[in-house]
């Protein structure tokens, strides 16, 4: 299992979330009606996959937040990814190309519920907020271990996954729902205006 | 690494003479750092904590405007120089623009808390940054009125004038960008300019 430089894994994570925070911008300039559209009727319109992505940010940056909260732990220069952290992190993780192969089933708590009354700019305006927590957590943790601070998951309360493998996670699953985006935008706005 | 060092020193002298006491400060100051190309190291919203020195590769700052309009590119940043969202930087106020490399970019860099420590016990470093600051200002001014006063033609003598080298190295559009012309403006001049 490939070890990580946890400073570098770090500014890496970094600039995954910047990369998502650019594409976001764009999302500003497409108009309501659009990300209110679902591109076919039993898939997500964009609003709803933000506030996909936002019940999961709300739920992950309060339980890494609660871990930091005091932690008395130093850096370490490496970080060994666990082996759930590493599974999850590749199921739920974007694709090379952009075409997802492993379709997944949503957690019914984690589904938006309502979708009608979803209110585009409020879940944008969310999501970025999100994105800057995160951003913070990112350099508050450089004083962290990675591997020793644990943190729940949404799924069960079995599992407890690496501090550093949250990151990745959380930051892999949206990538994954940002490909989606695009895809969905590519039918409903048609050409792609993502970058 | 010791050659990166170096580099730092030379640059500053030409701005300011620097004595062995504050350059065994700035030294242990001054932190590596390794990004790969397309990376966005500061994204808007976000508030500059680096002041960076590009020992390699060129990065950008670009600004999104609030609705459709393209994006503008700000600055250019290329060794030997320093990079940074400055303003943001200097006020620790949320940043306008992203920054990103455009090329894999070796950089040395310097926390705010660390810059400001610098700063308060070495007043020679104070002048020195007085001093850099003062022609960064007359550059800006000066930009600002060749945008508003020159000719498409003159933007882009000018600029060729100034930094040939960015004409190999540098994506067109970002180019024209920077310069404020067409991209299509900017093909033409290119294949009839005799430079």
């Amino acid at each position: 299992m490939a070890t990580f430089q946890s400073e570098k894994l770090l500014e890496r994570l970094a600039a995954d979330v910047r990369k998502i925070l650019l594409q976001t911008e764009a999302l500003k300039n497409i108009a309501e009606e659009e990300l209110r559209e679902k591109p076919e009727e039993n898939s997500w319109s964009v609003v709803e996959v933000l506030a996909h992505l936002n019940y999961y940010a709300r739920f992950y940056i309060n339980a890494m937040e609660e871990q930091l909260d005091g932690h008395q732990t130093q850096a370490k220069p490496n970080f060994q990814p666990g082996w759930f952290g590493n599974y999850f992190t590749k199921v739920i993780g974007p694709s090379p190309d952009g075409v997802v192969k492993n379709k997944m089933t949503t957690p019914k708590d984690a589904r938006p519920q309502a979708p009608l009354a979803l209110d585009p700019k409020a879940e944008l305006q969310e999501f970025i907020q999100h994105q800057h927590e995160l951003l913070n957590l990112l350099k508050i943790s450089r004083s962290a271990d990675l591997g020793r601070i644990r943190v729940q998951i949404s799924l069960t309360r079995f599992i407890r996954l690496k501090l550093g493998d949250t990151f990745r996670f959380v930051i892999a699953h949206e990538q994954r729902h940002f490909q989606q985006i695009d895809r969905v935008l590519k039918v409903v706005v048609g050409d792609a205006m993502m970058g | 690494m010791e050659e990166e060092y170096e580099l730092l020193r030379q640059y500053l002298e030409t701005i300011h003479p620097v004595g062995e006491d504050l350059w065994q400060d700035l030294k242990n100051c001054w932190h590596p750092v390794v990004y790969k190309r397309k990376t966005i190291f500061t994204a808007a919203g976000e508030t500059e904590r680096y002041l960076y020195f590009v020992i390699e590769g060129i990065q950008r700052a670009f600004f999104l405007g609030p609705d459709d309009r393209r994006e503008a590119t700000v600055i250019f940043t290329y060794p030997p120089s320093f990079s940074g969202v400055a303003d943001s930087f200097l006020t620790q106020t949320p940043s306008t623009f992203y920054l990103e490399t455009l090329t894999t970019s070796r950089l040395l860099r310097i926390s705010h808390d660390t810059y400001q420590q610098l700063l308060e016990k070495h007043p020679d470093f104070k002048d020195l940054t007085f001093r850099f600051m003062a022609y960064v200002i007359k550059g800006i001014l000066l930009r600002q009125a060749e945008i508003q006063c020159f000719t498409a033609e003159e933007k882009f003598r000018s600029f060729l004038a100034r930094s040939p080298h960015m004409l190999n190295l540098v994506p067109h559009k970002y180019l024209a960008s920077y310069l404020s012309i067409d991209p299509s403006t900017f093909s033409r001049l290119l294949a009839t300019v005799k430079l």
